[in-house]
């Protein structure tokens, strides 16, 4: 019970954590460690901090891994080559354990590494083969190639041998009939194959050495062919070159062969060379069945290792998570045990202890000295611990992204859980878009099981991981839309109108409502199509945004008191909280009583005019005691007096706690000394390792008074002006809530509201084709662009405007040991 | 002024060029490197740097061989990269950065063929960076002449060749004084590029490091022709006209006959003074290796540059010199002569 009711509480403030050692006997380490990173509870601190990479201890165990990782990394690109699938396991949930099976033990790993060894050796002996095969079988197919364009070339020029007698010189002449005539076969050409990409190159070589006398011709292959040096098929082309002289057809075929291509003998008879193509022929068929055959074992070989492959490099994968973990504890060789240190958040001690005592108690061995786990006392600081689930998850991803809470400060990720949604509902302010919102995080909050254990992309994720955020986004913003009777920009008449219009009037007068009651929920919708109607809702919403903004950073200021208390600083609280808050309070806070009050007040009744609060707010500091247009009396005095408190709260939040910090100096410098000893030797009473790992401690940073006095001069600097410039950050609620009004309204009068007015078959159609082009214009602009504008301006509010009221963010995220995140780096 | 346009064309790149400069071995990594017991310990300690995982997928047991083919890989990799990347004048930059690869390939290629070492051996040590199509078939060529007309007639080299078309078998020496004459004509066509095209600051910084590189040569040159029969007048041609010995020290240098003189002539410059001096048994080499990291150093010193790139490519190069150093003396278990890797960083 107790275990539960804690568990759940580290919302507001990071998880309680100890340090705890562990003494393991090195009989049961792995099995130990095992189990540990099943719970995913602790994280490891790492004691060989100075110890090089390569002379930890278990370095040469990794190394062995790596290997197998890197041949199974070899089959897994052999299968992406040929198009095979990996079998994976269906995606687990990242709520259950299921994925990860039981120890496997110490002999099977050998197995593996056996295993993997013999199959590659394997796999590469049998695509060595099929590669050599390919060869050959592109030897052929090129060989034929050549044969059948030469052929072709030869029957071409037979029946236009007249013209080409005419192109030639004499010796071609009776070369090229002698060959024809099956007479003495002089070879005066090369023939072969070349790559298309080189064909241009060759040409211009050839060209220049045979000093312009080329005689080439070449015909591509249309079919890709095998190329043994990029392993890869590639396009080629066929060529026929002509020259006559040994010596230049030497030259020749030597710069071809220079450039890569494969030269081929062709018989110039046309008896035998239809003999040599069916020789070749007889030869490819061979080379393809014995390729087939290699192909297909070579397949069947790799498509048994797509089936296991996953679960295979799953089982490595922990394997090696647990000797790096190893690595990073002192082994201590004449104790036999291996001593870890790591954070456990509290509440998980119980079950640590529980599950590891499991262990000692199971091992058969009788002899092996059990588990011992010491909780140790340190001056070290914890790591930030926020328990969420999937609800909280996203909210609290989104103060992580600016910092990490510092150890036990307020998390700002609870109240961000209503405040997020709500600010951005104020700029989004529209039922129906708010409406479309909600209908889409429903249909991810209602289907995330599914969604769960799909393959999703990144941008995809990113909405599904913020999916509550949507709903409550949708939600929020339905209710502002109501509040603002905004739907797609129409207004609702749910309600009977507080104002009256005139019943008599002619054409192009002005007519005045008047107003006979309260509208029962939000805007009357007689403001609608008003002419003044801007003038009203910008002054509402203007002084909204106002009062929101003052609530949202007074609320965050009251975390600083809380944070204060807790960590028991009262000099942060004299110092930095009070006079901070008086100042704000006496400007923003007066402002903001102000507004109240001339709501609450009827100034058409009373016969004044309203006085403007802005000019009211800047003759306050420009002309103190000078009262323009009274809002309520004595309101001079009090004016005076709010300036004159927040005037003397400057130099009090400047000199206060620099001051407080000297004297504390003064005080503590005679038995500093002391002091020192007396801790550490307490601390370290109950920790072997305190003589190893003393070194690495956290850098204590001394502060000086000069540190101190500058980080204050800073931080007043700041307060001050932040007062003046977050309130008015806060305006563009104010402002995002207009254009998006208006925006709307636009869109709506534009297309869809053109359409109402026609009949007959040219009004469905108008109206059909409008709503489509409406509808979708909705979405695109208004629903997903400025839902994103209006959230960017929401997480701003959040991250600067009252975040920098309370929150320190120096801690450092918990990063436990947990299989679930060896093996699926990223999530979680 | 001239930050004001640069980074339209070049911000991308110099930004990334400076990433890849923080990836550098700094001091301290060499000493964890220096440190190892066998390749796979190196392998372990270069995976932690910007190297990463480059090796992972090479089995065991390493070779020296391997590790320097795989960091040159990834050197021309992000090269290949920056080069897509670049535009108009930085393009035509990256293009004379790699007419140096194609000399030195076109001289072993041809030293490869009249010594007739097999094709596809010379090919695989030819520079990748210094690749073209038709280099394999500069094979064929015989003489001079033809080597000309047929090949490199095509290739961006073609007018620095207008020299050396004089010189007429080809042996080892008229190799050697072709390819000098080459490089004298390319470092005089990328000094005048730099000169001419490049703006403020680039050009300033780009002459430096071209001025220290031409008197590399010229001193080199000198160096390696005590006992041939090129006369001090041939000499003279092969020097780059411009450098710090320009012109007064090229006379002096290409009379000298021995060490003792070229001492003299090279130690009338400030910045060379020390370049004799062999204690701690560092050689010659070792110097202009000290001397052009701290001048590629210096290079990053100002920004809306695309000298960098040249900066960042020559302090690359002497990453993988240095690895491949340490690696060797690991395999070799020479240890105490590990320490003379030159690092700046």
């Amino acid at each position: 019970m107790v275990e539960t009711s804690s568990k759940e509480e580290s919302i507001f403030r990071s998880a309680e954590m100890s340090l705890i050692q562990l003494y393991i006997p090195t009989e049961i380490s792995r099995q130990s460690l095992y189990c540990l990173g099943k719970l995913g509870t602790i994280q490891f601190r790492d004691l060989n901090a100075k110890v090089n990479a390569f002379q930890r201890s278990f370095v040469q165990e990794i190394k062995r891994l790596d290997n197998v990782e890197r041949q199974y990394r070899f089959f897994s690109n052999e299968l992406a080559i040929r198009n095979i699938k990996i079998t994976e396991e269906p995606y687990m949930d990242s709520e259950s354990n299921d994925s990860i099976g039981s120890l496997v033990k110490a002999s099977e790993i050998d197995e593996y590494v056996e295993n993997a060894n013999i199959l590659e050796e394997r796999v590469s002996q049998l695509i060595d083969s099929s590669e050599t095969l390919l060869k050959r079988q592109m030897d052929c197919e090129q060989a034929l190639h050549v044969l059948s364009c030469s052929d072709e070339f030869f029957k071409l020029n037979s029946t236009q041998s007249s013209d080409l007698i005419a192109l030639e010189d004499d010796d071609d002449q009776i070369a090229l009939s002698s060959l024809e005539n099956g007479g003495a076969p002089i070879v005066n050409f090369v023939a072969g194959v070349i790559a298309r990409s080189k064909i241009l190159a060759l040409q211009k070589i050839l060209w220049r050495s045979l000093r312009g006398n080329l005689y080439m011709n070449f015909t591509e292959i249309s079919k890709p062919i095998f190329d043994p040096k990029s392993k890869k098929f590639i396009d080629k082309n066929c060529f026929i070159i002509f020259a006559h002289g040994d010596l230049l057809l030497s030259r020749i075929r030597k710069i071809c062969e220079s450039m890569d291509s494969d030269l081929y003998f062709v018989e110039p008879d046309t008896v035998a060379r239809s003999k040599q193509i069916s020789e070749v022929q007889n030869r490819s068929a061979d080379i393809n069945n014995v390729l087939d055959t290699t192909t297909r074992s070579l397949n069947a070989e790799l498509s048994a290792i797509a089936d296991e492959l996953y679960a295979w490099w799953n089982v490595i994968k922990l394997e090696k998570s647990i000797y790096q973990i190893q690595n990073s504890c002192y082994y201590d060789l004449g104790r036999k045990c291996l001593i870890a240190e790591g954070w456990v958040p509290n509440s998980e001690l119980q079950s640590v202890k529980s599950e590891l005592f499991k262990i000692s108690n199971n091992s058969t061995d009788s002899e092996t000295v059990p588990i011992i786990i010491n909780i140790l006392e340190t001056t070290r600081t914890p790591p930030t611990f926020h328990r969420t689930n999937k609800f909280t998850v996203g909210f609290q991803n989104i103060c992580d992204a600016y910092g990490i809470a510092t150890y036990r400060e307020i998390n700002a990720g609870l109240p961000t859980i209503v405040t997020f949604p709500f600010m951005f509902a104020i700029m989004f302010g529209d039922a129906g878009h708010g409406f479309i919102m909600t209908l889409a995080a429903l249909t991810l909050v209602l289907n995330e099981k599914r969604i769960l254990a799909m393959k999703r992309d990144e941008i995809f994720d990113m909405a599904f991981v913020g999916r509550y955020i949507l709903l409550l986004m949708g939600i929020f913003s339905m209710f502002t839309g109501l509040m603002y009777n905004d739907i797609f920009s129409v207004s609702t008449t749910f309600f009977k109108s507080g104002w009256e219009w005139p019943s008599g009037f002619e054409v192009g007068d002005t007519v005045f409502a008047k107003q006979v009651g309260v509208y029962a929920w939000g805007f009357d919708p007689v403001w609608h199509g008003a002419e003044n109607a801007l003038l009203f809702s910008n002054s509402y919403k203007m002084k909204l945004s106002i009062l929101m903004g003052y609530m949202h950073m007074s609320y965050s200021y009251m975390f600083s008191l809380a944070n204060h208390i807790y960590f028991n600083s009262m000099i942060d609280i004299i110092g930095n909280f009070i006079p901070g808050l008086l100042f704000m309070q006496g400007i923003f806070g007066y402002l903001s009583i102000c507004i109240i009050y001339k709501w609450s007040v009827d100034w058409i009744h009373i016969g004044k005019s309203p006085p403007g609060l802005l000019n009211m707010l800047i003759s306050m500091f420009l002309s103190p005691g000078n009262i323009e247009e009274e809002l309520y009396p004595h309101q001079a005095t009090v004016q005076i007096i709010l300036l004159l408190i927040a005037l003397v709260c400057v130099p009090w939040l400047l000199l206060l706690k620099p001051m407080y910090f000297k004297y504390q100096l003064s005080k503590k410098h005679h038995y500093h000394q002391l002091q020192d000893n007396e801790s550490s030797a307490a601390t370290d009473a109950n920790n072997l390792l305190a003589d190893i790992n003393n070194d690495d401690d956290e850098v204590h940073e001394e502060h000086t008074f000069g540190d101190v006095m500058i980080h204050q001069v800073i931080h007043t600097i700041e307060f001050c002006l932040n007062t003046v410039s977050h309130t008015a950050s806060y305006l563009r609620l104010w402002a995002l809530s207009l254009a998006h009004a208006q925006l709307s309204t636009v869109l709506w009068t534009m297309t869809i509201s053109n359409t109402f007015g026609m009949t007959g078959f040219i009004g469905v159609f108008a109206t059909v084709v409008m709503f489509a082009f409406w509808f979708c214009l909705t979405v695109a602009i208004l629903v997903v662009m400025e839902g994103t504008s209006a959230m960017l301006h929401s997480l701003r509010l959040h991250w600067v405007e009252s975040m920098s009221k309370f929150f320190e963010g120096e801690g450092t995220l918990f990063e436990p040991f947990d299989f679930k995140t060896v093996l699926n780096p990223g999530t979680v | 002024m001239e930050g004001l346009f640069f980074n339209i064309d070049n911000g991308y790149i110099e930004g990334l060029v400076r990433g890849y400069k923080n990836g550098l071995l700094t001091q301290s990594q060499y000493l964890n490197l220096v440190q190892c017991d066998n390749l796979d310990d190196l392998k372990l300690q270069l995976s932690s740097t910007d190297y990463g995982n480059f090796l992972s997928n090479v089995p065991s047991p390493l070779s020296t061989s391997v590790i320097q083919e795989k960091s040159s890989d990834k050197l021309y990799g992000e090269f290949n990269y920056i080069k897509s990347q670049s535009t108009d004048l930085l393009t035509k930059f990256m293009d004379f950065i790699s007419y140096g690869y194609m000399i030195d390939n076109v001289a072993l290629m041809i030293t490869g063929t009249i010594h007739e070492r097999d094709r596809s051996e010379i090919l695989e040590r030819c520079h990748p960076l210094g690749w073209f199509d038709t280099l394999p078939a500069l094979s064929v060529a015989t003489d001079i002449d033809s080597l000309y007309s047929t090949v490199l007639i095509d290739t961006p080299l073609a007018p620095y060749f207008k020299n050396c078309l004089s010189a007429d078998d080809l042996d080892d020496l008229n190799i050697e004084i072709i390819r000098n004459t080459l490089y004298k004509a390319y470092l005089e066509d990328f000094y005048k590029f730099c000169q001419e095209k490049l703006p403020i600051p680039s050009n300033e910084i780009m002459l430096r490091l071209l001025i220290f590189e031409a008197d590399r040569r010229s001193i080199n040159i000198a160096l390696n022709s005590f006992d041939t029969e090129i006369t001090p007048d041939d000499k003279l041609k092969l020097f780059p006209n411009f450098g710090k010995l320009y012109p007064f020290g090229h006379t002096q240098l290409s009379q000298t006959e021995d060490i003792e003189s070229i001492k003299q002539v090279v130690e009338s410059i400030g910045e060379y003074k020390n370049f004799f001096d062999n204690s701690n048994g560092k050689t010659l080499e070792d110097h202009f290796y000290q001397l052009e990291m701290e001048l590629c150093k210096n290079a990053f010193t100002q920004q809306f540059t695309i000298s960098t790139i040249w900066a960042w490519i020559k302090s690359k190069e002497q990453e993988i010199r240095n690895i491949t150093w340490i690696a060797e003396c690991i395999a070799q278990n020479q240890k105490d002569r590990i320490n003379n890797y030159i690092s700046v960083y």
